[in-house]
């Protein structure tokens, strides 16, 4: 494709995400406004470029402000690194792209599988990736996670989840993971705790592959941009 | 005179097609006394709404053309546009929001937002016009004003809050409870022109008490008086709300929902209301102008009558009374018998008929102050010009106008539509930036251009009725372009010496593609190798070439030329020679840099049930289109996507078997792509035919 080099060149890669990440599960975790859809339209930007194709589904948020995350967050990659072809980019990017919106009160699992599938059956979009932003995780149940888990499994799926955590709660996981997911962090393979610290906004690793992590892997989120950079 | 300019108001209503702007505007005539009878837009009486006054809309039951018309309500002198509602002649749309300080969104309380609506909000946003929305048709069955407040607030991503509630419902509406004065508003009489005031009924208290903390609670973020007020648990004013309202609203952070029935009578004179409390003044909005003597810099209006004039014609119409000019003034007075300067064209011209338009009557005026919206008799000039005051140079900033994407060639069927259609097609272009016509040299025929079938079908009635131009009509064709993909060398030396004078230029240098911009002419020739007055001829040449590519007759953008070498004859060489060296130059390099066909993508916009989702993808998908994303709500579906223009041709009738009538859609022009391969095979061995069959 010839956009190595931006794949080469992401901080994400220190995560080792990658095509055999097929069938994992994800999850971003942040006070709300500190840049949880960013990370995840970087993680899906990141993917895109490894050659799959992802689904982006937003919970209550309209179509153009979803794919305006998209563009913001392109333009400071052109702005960043050099690419012969920026049109080519933008255009793939939109052909391996499929934004999926949903009213809160519409969103189930049983209604994305009907959706995928009706895309896969018409041979329109086959994901690879699908990123799922705006879940309330205070309402969700541990059935239902381990339900997108058993479809991702068996669609080939990886999964990115956002859930927002709450100041005064301090209920958290033996591994680290805070409310609302601490009573089911083992559904997850990767978990990336978003944290401000004084004047900077880290993420912590708090689960790489399926593994415990120390947490910081030398990752901040450049907060003007919201780009992820090496600390 | 000088008005009080705090109670002019410029408003516009925009909203979807069939959801009622034209009755609600014959309504608002109506209790403002413009008019002294309720016309409907397909009435028995055959009369016809006042606002839609011409012939096509009156059939169709659409507004194709704004007609601006002046009223007064409760002190203040309302200006309003009735705007088109489909999406084809959004120029219209856009052209009134751009003279416009406020509007009122229109929605159906059964269809609720549709495709049209999020286009037209979308347009409301880059214009920056406050809003407030009326929930229209509330008498229908399977109204639901609750739930389009929802929709406002979802899918067009307003802070929408309901300032009524209904008192009844479909065919059992009475009228609305007043959230601020917390009162029943009841509207009596056979045209509903008794208004009557009363208690809240008491089943609807509890919910009136609930939404109105609601509302409270929405725009106290507007007042901090209010904040106190609350935050002391006690009963705001209704003045301090009304306040705070109009400051949410005014900032763009709060849309007011007001609702009714246009049609029978319910709601309309408590939405002037609220024009009259919460839309702007043109005092309280920024508008700017381009200084051309300062590299058009820009220069903020003043509104104040007393400086000179600037004014914008935004809209011209050929009426039983000669060329009329709609004008919207930003600063200063407009008298009869002033000298006024058309800064485009640089023309100096007496202003004659001063009138205020009430759609297709008229009233005749001696002045026009600062932010008023009037019209001008026996101006000549071109839709979107500014008029100042001798001495100024300002011009009113440029709008944006989309550039036509089909075209259609038009044949007279015989010499006296002939030259009605010459008159037409001049009066057509003067009135309407997107609408462009010219001829084509090769094939004689006379070729219009626009935004869409249903735009260019529009103009073709409109020729046949107004003008008696009757004409074929050729099949659509899209309108592509060409442009290069690299770099590529040229070195061309045109000779020719074969009796009479002599001809001879060489021309060498390079093109490349050029990202913004149509053509760039570089000039890197030194040491005088082509002399200076030659230059302009290459740059001439190189421009006659853009016209029509070589792979399918299409014009070619995207160009940069650079001239960097060359060769001249003290007697052969001339302005023709090096004009067609630069021809010659241009055609070997073209061929070199990789020339592809370019076509419009239309942002496409599909909207119905769900259940016909699947359907509605796999129809985009075989047109070759992209989905962008789909919004789901409820039973509801929106699928957005970006589909070429070539390949929607007809799609209205495959959508309408697809989804049992069920569903429809909107588009308008997105950009230029390179067309894919196998299709631009195609179009090379059609353009190659053609000329064979020449």
């Amino acid at each position: 494709m010839g956009f190595e080099p931006l794949v080469q060149k992401n901080p994400l890669r220190i995560l080792k995400l990658g095509k055999d990440s097929t069938s994992e599960m994800g999850l971003v975790m942040a006070r709300a406004g500190l840049g949880k859809t960013a990370l995840l339209v970087q993680i899906a930007l990141d993917t895109i470029l490894l050659g799959n194709r992802v689904i982006h589904v937003s919970v209550g948020a309209s179509i153009d402000k979803t794919r305006a995350w998209y563009d913001d967050i392109l333009r400071h990659i052109l702005q960043e690194h050099s690419v012969t072809n920026p049109h080519e980019l933008i255009d793939m990017i939109g052909r391996h792209r499929m934004i999926m919106t949903f009213k809160e009160s519409a969103f189930d699992r049983a209604r994305l599988e009907e959706r995928m599938n009706d895309l896969i059956m018409q041979d329109i979009f086959k994901a690879d990736c699908l990123v799922v932003d705006g879940i309330d995780f205070d309402s969700v149940d541990r059935a239902t996670i381990e339900d997108v888990r058993d479809f991702a499994e068996a669609m080939s799926l990886q999964v990115w989840f956002s859930a927002t955590c709450h100041r005064g709660d301090e209920r958290v996981s033996a591994a680290g993971v805070p409310a609302p997911c601490h009573e089911i962090d083992d559904l997850f393979d990767t978990v990336i705790l978003i944290k401000p610290e004084d004047d900077k906004i880290r993420l912590n690793v708090v689960k790489n592959k399926g593994e415990v992590q120390n947490g910081d892997v030398g990752l901040d989120l450049d907060p003007t941009t919201m780009m992820v950079k090496k600390s | 005179m000088k008005r009080d300019l705090q109670k002019v108001r410029n408003i516009g209503i925009s909203a979807h097609i069939d959801s009622g702007k034209t009755t609600l505007t014959e309504r608002i005539l109506y209790y403002t006394q413009r008019i002294h009878a309720i016309h409907e837009v397909r009435g028995k009486d055959g009369v016809g709404a006042t606002m839609d006054s011409m012939e096509l809309e009156k059939e169709r039951g659409i507004t194709i053309q704004s007609a601006a018309t002046y009223c007064s309500w409760k002190d203040h002198d309302i200006n309003i546009i009735d705007t088109p509602g489909h999406v084809d002649f959004t120029i219209e749309v856009e052209r009134a929001l751009r003279v416009l300080d406020g509007a009122v969104l229109i929605l159906c309380s059964v269809g609720g937002v549709q495709s049209q609506s999020i286009t037209v909000n979308r347009q409301m946003t880059r214009y920056r016009v406050p809003r407030i929305a009326f929930i229209n048709k509330c008498d229908r069955t399977g109204a639901n004003p609750a739930r389009v407040t929802r929709q406002l607030r979802d899918k067009l991503d307003l802070n929408a809050v309901m300032l009524q509630l209904p008192i009844g419902l479909e065919s059992d509406l009475e009228g609305v409870v007043d959230l601020v004065a917390m009162k029943a508003v009841y509207f009596d009489g056979d045209q509903g022109d008794k208004v009557r005031i009363e208690e809240i009924p008491a089943g609807l208290q509890a919910e009136a008490e609930e939404k109105r903390e609601e509302l409270l609670d929405a725009v106290s973020m507007f007042s901090d008086e209010l904040m106190e007020v609350m935050l002391e648990e006690q009963t705001p004013s209704e003045e301090m709300i009304h306040e705070a309202i109009r400051r949410g609203t005014l900032s763009l952070e709060f849309t007011p929902v007001l609702i009714g029935s246009a049609y029978k009578n319910k709601g309309v004179q408590k939405l002037l209301d609220a024009v009259n409390d919460y839309l702007p003044s043109p005092t309280e909005v920024e508008n700017t102008a381009l200084d051309l003597d300062n590299d058009e810099a820009e220069v903020l209006v003043t509104n104040n009558p007393d400086d000179p004039l600037i004014a914008l014609a935004f809209k011209l119409e050929d009426g039983r009374y000669g060329q009329l000019t709609y004008v919207r003034t930003y600063q200063g007075v407009i008298n009869k018998g002033d000298t006024i300067v058309n800064t485009r064209t640089g023309k100096k011209a007496k202003v004659g008929r001063l009138v205020r338009m009430h759609a297709d009557q008229m009233e005749e005026i001696e002045h026009a102050g600062s932010g008023d919206i009037i019209a001008l008799f026996g101006i000549d000039c071109a839709s979107g010009d500014t008029f100042c005051a001798e001495g100024v140079n300002l011009s009113m900033s440029s709008m944006h106008v989309p550039a036509p994407v089909i075209s259609l060639a038009i044949k007279p069927v015989d010499n006296k539509a002939q030259a009605n259609m010459s008159k037409a097609l001049n009066r057509f272009g003067k009135e309407d930036p997107t609408f462009k016509t010219f001829v084509d040299h090769e094939t004689n025929e006379t070729i219009i251009s626009g935004m869409g079938e249903l735009h260019l079908e529009v103009y073709i009635e409109r020729m046949k009725r107004e003008y008696n131009a009757e004409v074929e009509v050729g099949a659509p064709r899209v309108a592509y372009r060409e442009t290069i993909t690299r770099r590529a060398e040229f070195n061309y030396t045109h000779k020719k010496q074969t009796g009479g004078s002599g001809q001879f230029g060489r021309v060498a240098g390079y093109m490349e593609p050029l990202e913004e911009g149509e053509y760039e002419f570089v000039d890197s020739i030194v040491g005088g190798v082509i002399p200076r007055e030659f230059i302009s001829s290459c740059d001439k040449g190189f421009q006659k070439s853009m016209a029509k590519g070589t792979l399918t007759g299409s014009p070619i953008t995207g160009v940069r030329v650079c001239i960097n070498d060359g060769s001249y004859h003290a007697v052969d060489s001339s302005d023709v020679a090096f004009q067609l060296a630069s021809v010659g130059a241009f055609r070997e390099g073209y061929t070199k840099a990789g020339p592809v066909i370019m076509e419009p993508i239309m942002k496409v916009a599909v909207e119905g049930p769900s259940e016909f989702q699947g359907a509605v993808m796999g129809s985009i998908n075989q047109r070759r289109g992209v989905i962008i994303g789909t919004f789901e709500e409820g039973n509801y579906t929106v699928v957005e996507a970006e589909v070429p223009l070539s390949e929607m041709f007809g799609y209205s009738t495959v959508l309408r078997s697809l989804t049992q009538g069920k569903a429809e859609f909107t588009m308008e022009f997105a950009t230029y792509k390179q067309v894919p391969k196998g299709v631009a095979d195609e179009l090379i061995k059609a353009y190659e035919q053609e000329k064979k069959n020449k």
